[in-house]
C-alpha cells in the first residue's frame, strides 16, 4: 500500500488505527509516528527543550499552517538542524518499529499534514533499506527478541573484572527497576526505542542482564574436512591460533580458511597418486 | 545557523576534502554524504572506529571514562576527521571528512569542522 501511494505521488496520512501514522508527501516519506517509540513531542519535553503545555500550545497554533517546525525554530526552541535530526531520527526509529508489526488495516487521508511541517525527505525503498540494515545489526549484537518485551533486569553480580559501558547503557542500567520494558525506558530516559533496544542486546551479550533463558548457542565454527588414516593432525581454528600442532610442523595460521584450503588441496594431491 | 544538507555541502568545502559524512553513531545509520562510494559501509566502518576508540582509550585512562574532542587518523593516502557532536536526545552524531594528504591543512580542516558542528546543533 505504502509502495502504491508513494508511485502515485500522494500527500497525506496513512494512518494504522492507533499503531501508527505515515506522512505523505509527493510521494516521498517526510514524517512517521508509532505507539511504541517517542515522537518528536516526546522527545523535546524529554530533553527539556519544551513543556508539555509548550508543545501543546505550539501544535494548536501551527494546526491550521502545519509549519510547526519553523515557528520552534524561530522562538529558538532549538536550531534548524537539530530540528532536521531530532525528525530525522523519530522517523526512523518510528519505521523499524511500525513496518516490523502487524497493524490493523490502515487508512489513507489525503492531504492531512503533521503540525511540524516538512524537514526532511525518506524514498520508500531507502526507508525499507534501512530497517532492513538496523534489522540484522541488532541480531548480530544478540540474536535473540526473547529480551525486547521482559522488563530489563541487571544481574547482582557481574562475572567479569571489568567493564567498559557507554551513556546510553549507563542511563539504561540507572532506570531499569526490574519492571520497565526496553520500549518504556526509552519513553523515560527520552532515547530513541531502537538504540535503546540494541543497548540492551549488547548489555545480554555481555553477560550485564538477567536472562530467561541460556544465550543463544555461539556460531558453530565450519567443519574441517574428514581425516583419513596417514593425513596429518587438524587444527581446530579459533583455539589459540599459533599453537604447535607437533613440533615438526610448522605453525598454525590463524586464518581457519588458510588451514581448510591447505587440506583440501593435499588430499586432492592425494588423490592424485 | 544550517541545516544537514548546509553542513555537509560546508565540510566539503573545506581544502582538500575528498568526502564527507554524517553518521549516527549509535545506530550506525548514514543520515547525510558526499563523495562516499558506499555510505552505509563507510558509516559502519567510521562508528565502529569511534567505538573502539572510546573503549580502548577508557581502559587505558587513569579515570576510566573519556569525552572525545575529535579524532585525527592520518594514513597513506591522507587524513580522516572525526567529529562527535552531541545531542540532547540520542547519542553523538559523527562528521567524518576524509582530505587528501597533499592539498589539506589540517589545523585549518579541525576549525571548521567545530564551527560547522557548532553551527548545526547551535542553541
Amino acid at each position: 500500500m505504502l509502495s502504491d501511494l508513494a508511485e502515485s505521488r500522494a500527500t497525506g496520512a496513512l494512518k494504522a488505527g492507533r499503531s501508527g501514522t505515515v506522512y505523505l508527501s509527493k510521494g516521498r516519506i517526510c514524517y512517521v509516528e508509532c505507539a511504541r517509540t517517542p515522537s518528536v513531542e516526546e522527545l523535546l519535553t524529554a530533553s527539556g527543550r519544551l513543556t508539555l503545555t509548550g508543545v501543546r500550545t505550539a501544535r494548536q497554533t501551527a494546526a491550521a499552517t502545519a509549519d510547526g517546525g519553523d515557528m520552534l525554530v524561530r522562538r529558538g526552541v532549538l536550531s534548524r538542524g537539530e530540528l532536521q535530526l531530532c525528525v530525522l531520527g523519530a522517523t526512523l526509529d518510528a519505521s523499524f518499529f511500525l513496518f516490523g508489526a502487524t497493524v490493523p488495516k490502515p487508512k489513507f487521508r489525503e492531504g492531512d499534514r503533521h503540525w511540524l511541517g516538512i524537514h526532511w525527505f525518506f524514498d520508500v525503498p531507502g526507508l525499507f533499506r534501512e530497517c532492513h540494515r538496523r534489522r540484522a545489526r541488532l541480531d548480530r549484537a544478540w540474536p535473540s527478541a526473547e529480551l525486547d518485551s521482559r522488563p530489563v533486569v541487571p544481574v547482582r553480580r557481574i562475572r567479569s573484572h571489568h567493564v567498559v559501558l557507554t551513556a546510553l547503557q549507563w542511563e539504561i542500567l540507572l532506570n531499569a527497576d526490574a519492571e520497565t520494558t526496553p520500549a518504556e525506558l526509552a519513553k523515560r530516559i527520552g532515547r530513541p526505542a531502537y538504540t535503546t533496544l540494541l543497548a540492551v542486546r549488547e548489555m545480554a551479550a555481555a553477560g550485564l542482564l538477567e536472562c530467561p533463558g541460556p544465550p543463544p548457542p555461539p556460531e558453530k565454527p565450519p567443519d574441517l574436512p574428514k581425516r583419513v588414516a596417514g593425513s596429518a593432525p587438524r587444527a581446530m581454528p579459533g583455539d589459540g591460533g599459533g599453537r604447535r600442532a607437533q613440533s615438526s610442523y610448522p605453525e598454525i595460521s590463524g586464518d581457519p580458511t588458510d588451514v581448510n584450503l591447505l587440506i583440501r588441496l593435499r588430499n586432492a594431491l592425494e588423490a592424485f597418486q | 545557523m544550517i541545516g544537514i544538507e548546509d553542513c555537509l555541502s560546508e565540510a566539503m568545502a573545506i581544502p582538500g576534502a575528498l568526502g564527507a559524512i554524517l553518521v549516527d553513531h549509535t545506530s550506525g545509520t548514514a543520515l547525510a554524504m558526499e563523495g562516499l562510494p558506499d555510505p552505509e559501509r563507510s558509516a559502519v566502518g567510521l562508528s565502529e572506529t569511534f567505538r573502539a576508540t572510546l573503549d580502548g582509550l577508557a581502559l587505558s585512562s587513569p579515570d576510566g571514562t573519556v569525552r572525545i574532542d575529535d579524532l585525527i587518523i592520518t594514513t597513506d593516502h591522507g587524513y580522516q576527521l572525526i567529529k562527535p557532536m552531541e545531542t540532547m536526545w540520542d547519542g553523538p552524531l559523527l562528521i567524518c571528512v576524509r582530505l587528501d594528504r597533499d592539498r589539506a591543512n589540517l589545523a585549518l580542516a579541525r576549525r571548521r569542522l567545530d564551527s560547522i558542528s557548532h553551527e548545526l546543533i547551535a542553541s
